[in-house]
């Protein structure tokens, strides 16, 4: 049973991941003034990758690929299943560097600066990504997903700061503007593609894919604030993560791409300030 | 001692416009120097004349760059007039003008969607873009063609223009100037723009007169040049005053780009409103023998003609002096010490029109 | 501190709808002057070869003798140097431009009255 559920879970989130990376596509482009792709292009997009060659630099490059796809197969099945969620974040960021070293490992220029830059945002982001964890124990003492979901009120309330700082974070990790130093979705860059660069068929498919999941993952985070233990909470929640969502695409289509400085020195203070006081005063509470 | 990369940048890049190749010495993301290397896309198009003869020239020389094709065309065409004493008559003057201008805006244009595509804004690209097109279709309506228009001819131009056309084109550019001034406010208000661009890639006026720079890279130093005070075409008969800021740095070129887009549409009113009726062109006979300089002011800065005619029907010698070759000393001198995040903007702040630079 | 001041313009958009056109399913209206393909009414055409002499590029070919004229498309710039030295006027720019295709498309046309004297004799 618990099998089954495993690999319903690898086969169906990817699919929801490309139907949302999907619609993200076409309301991007009505708001530009155009028309859009179809919204299942992000499928048609990976089986048209699966058919072409991959010119590979060296094997690792590649081998580092499919690891990270797998390091993220294991947080989406940690999380949807009711896991912990400290393990879940581990695990990701995990992924995450495997993911970096595959940028290392092809020695090109252009991916060299865009590991690094993917490094710096990793040190942006993981502090308010812990401090999400220590505080959904501090409102629900339990690590475990499936019980802060069971809770009696929604985490939100006693963690709006905490919320806050998550979604500002959240437009590192859905690779977004202002903050989509690393890896670019649109082309356009400076360092080409940044880590993406030498990657092509096959892998390039893997990185797509491992999108999917990571999208996935964060709307999982933004539903557990809102989830209760009854039923209908789950329809709010589900209308949280639709919003949490097209806000992310207003914001994404609202600013200019900053430098990583400026990156690194918001994220932190958003994360200092809303986040620990938002804990500070929780402690007086409990 | 920083780990130091050397970074192949360009000649085909997903942010330039055209190819250009730059070899920059990196270190942890500072920029300590640049090697340019041009020469991609000659095509040897001043060896043309020896080929071509000084009629069929015209369509070869408006063919020299896409984007400021009309004032290629207009300054050969300038030159040859000057060479063989033929007065154009008042009305292809102010329609060559009212080309001119329109062909200013498209440019600026074309210009601000490239720079917001270059700091990661596609929304302010496609929305800039999208402005820009409306300025292409008069330009279909009138001449036939969106980018290469083929209109100008040796003594006058070639289509007119019915005052319906005209009160139309003033009518599509009154509503044009409300949707451009949403747009100028984000451009030139926005935080995350200014973020981008303000205090990258100074250049002081003493700089910007010693190293040469022309068009908006020097009006946004402080230096008051701007050649269409001399008076060329129908420019002596119409108002305006030249804008001029003196920061210096990519935000300054920016308002300066921005202003001169709205000083061409307040001069195609002008000139709608005072154009003679008459003829549009006159006929040229025999050949031309003498030489002659001619300049203009193109989007991009000053651009000289040089016309050598020996009496046959093919000319001697034709050069151009680009805006963009006599801004890239100034380019070089701001790209030291910058950040790799500032190269593709401090790139496009000088509007590198590589097209032009090598014909 | 002005952020998001794009926001009017992209919810203006989403409102509006698409402002492009989607070609080839929907096509562009083209305007009265837009210059398309050049033709010739030969009939009229008295094979003088002022357009060949004139034409920038060398697409037009005449040959006096055999009474044809042809043009290679895509070699023509639609500049309408042709049309304007035509003693006869019997070259005309249309408002369709040429298709894309393939290869080199050469068209060829020869003077019907000629090709009739020869056969009714």
């Amino acid at each position: 049973m618990f099998i089954l559920s495993v690999i319903m879970i690898i086969i169906l989130a990817p699919l929801a991941g490309g139907l949302l990376t999907g619609t993200d596509r076409v309301i991007t482009a009505r708001m530009q003034g155009r028309q859009g792709p179809p919204v299942l292009q992000p499928f048609y997009d990976v089986f048209k990758l699966f058919q072409k060659e991959s010119i590979e630099v060296n094997l690792m490059h590649r081998f580092y690929v499919y690891i990270a796809l797998i390091f993220v197969m294991f947080t989406t099945v940690i999380m949807l299943t009711g896991g912990d969620i400290l393990l879940a974040i581990f695990a990701l960021t995990l992924g995450s560097i495997f993911f970096v070293l595959g940028g290392y490992a092809s020695n090109s220029p252009y991916s060299l600066i865009g590991s690094e830059r993917e490094l710096m945002q990793m040190m942006a982001y993981e502090p308010m990504v812990l401090l999400t964890g220590i505080g959904l124990y501090y409102a629900d003492k339990s690590f475990f997903i499936k019980d802060i979901v069971s809770g009696q009120a929604p985490a939100i309330l006693s963690l709006p700061g905490v919320f806050l700082g998550l979604l500002f974070i959240l437009i590192f990790k859905l690779r977004k503007s202002p903050f989509d130093l690393s890896m670019g979705h649109h082309g356009h860059q400076e360092i080409v593609q940044g880590i993406k660069t030498e990657y092509s068929g096959k892998d390039l498919a893997v990185i797509e894919i491992t999108h999917w999941y990571e999208v996935v993952i964060a709307l999982t985070l933004v539903y557990v604030f809102f989830a209760t233990r009854a039923p209908v909470s789950s329809v709010f929640a589900v209308l949280a993560c639709i919003l949490v969502y097209f806000l992310e695409i207003v914001i994404d289509n609202g600013f200019a791409r900053t430098k990583w400085q400026f990156a690194l020195k918001s994220a932190w203070i958003v994360t200092g300030v809303s986040g620990t006081v938002n804990l500070v005063v929780l402690s007086f509470f409990r | 001692m920083g780990n130091r990369t050397v970074i192949p940048f360009g000649p085909q890049h997903p942010v330039l416009p055209e190819p250009i190749h730059l070899d920059l010495v990196l270190e942890d993301e500072t920029v300590l120097e640049a090697v340019p290397r041009i020469g991609y896309i000659h095509r040897g198009l001043e060896k043309l004349v020896e080929k071509k003869d000084f009629q069929q020239y015209t369509y070869v020389a408006e063919r020299i760059c896409g984007i400021c094709s009309f004032m290629h065309g207009m300054g050969y065409c300038m030159a040859i007039e000057s060479i063989m004493d033929v007065k154009v008559p008042e009305r292809a003057e102010f329609l060559r003008t009212i080309w001119a201008e329109l062909s200013r805006m498209h440019s600026h244009l074309l210009w601000l969607g490239l720079l917001a595509d270059a700091f990661g804004f596609e929304s302010l690209f496609m929305h800039s873009w999208r402005l820009r097109e409306q300025v292409l279709d008069i330009f279909e309506e009138t001449t036939g063609g969106r980018i290469i228009f083929s209109v100008c001819e040796i003594g006058g131009v070639r289509k007119d223009v019915s005052p319906e056309t005209l009160n139309k084109i003033s009518g599509i550019l009154l509503s044009m100037e409300k949707e451009l001034k949403e747009l100028a406010k984000v451009f030139l208000n926005d935080s995350s723009v200014k973020y981008r661009t303000r205090g990258i890639g100074v250049l002081s006026k003493q700089a910007a007169f010693d190293l040469g720079a022309v068009g908006p890279m020097a009006k946004a130093s402080g230096i008051n040049m701007d050649l269409r005070t001399q008076g060329y075409a129908a420019y002596s008969k119409l108002q305006f005053e030249p804008i001029v800021e003196t920061d210096g740095d990519s935000y300054a070129r920016t308002s300066v780009r921005l202003r001169e887009i709205f000083q061409s549409i307040d001069l195609i009113k002008q000139a709608v409103s005072i154009i003679p009726e008459g003829e549009i062109r006159v006929k040229v006979t025999g050949n031309p023998n003498g030489e002659y300089f001619t300049r203009v002011e193109q989007p991009r800065g000053e651009v000289i003609y040089y016309v050598k005619a020996n009496g046959s029907k093919f000319l001697d010698r034709f050069r151009v002096r680009t805006p963009t070759f006599a801004n890239v000393p100034a380019l070089l001198e701001t790209l030291k010490g910058c950040a790799l995040a500032d190269i593709p903007i401090l790139i496009l702040t000088i509007d590198p029109c590589i097209s032009c630079t090598e014909r | 501190m002005s952020i998001l001041s794009m926001s009017k313009i992209l919810f203006k958009s989403i409102l509006h709808g698409p402002y492009t056109v989607l070609y080839p399913i929907r096509k562009k209206e083209n305007y009265e002057h837009t210059r398309g393909r050049v033709d010739i009414t030969v009939s009229d055409c008295i094979f003088c070869g002022l357009c060949q002499r004139r034409c920038p590029t060398g697409a037009i070919r005449v040959d006096k003798a055999g009474s044809t004229w042809s043009i290679e498309r895509l070699q023509c710039i639609q500049c309408n140097y042709c049309g304007e030295v035509c003693p006869k006027k019997c070259l005309k720019m249309g408002n369709q431009y040429t298709s894309p295709s393939f290869g080199n498309v050469r068209d060829d046309y020869t003077n019907a009255r000629v090709s009739d004297n020869t056969e009714n004799h």
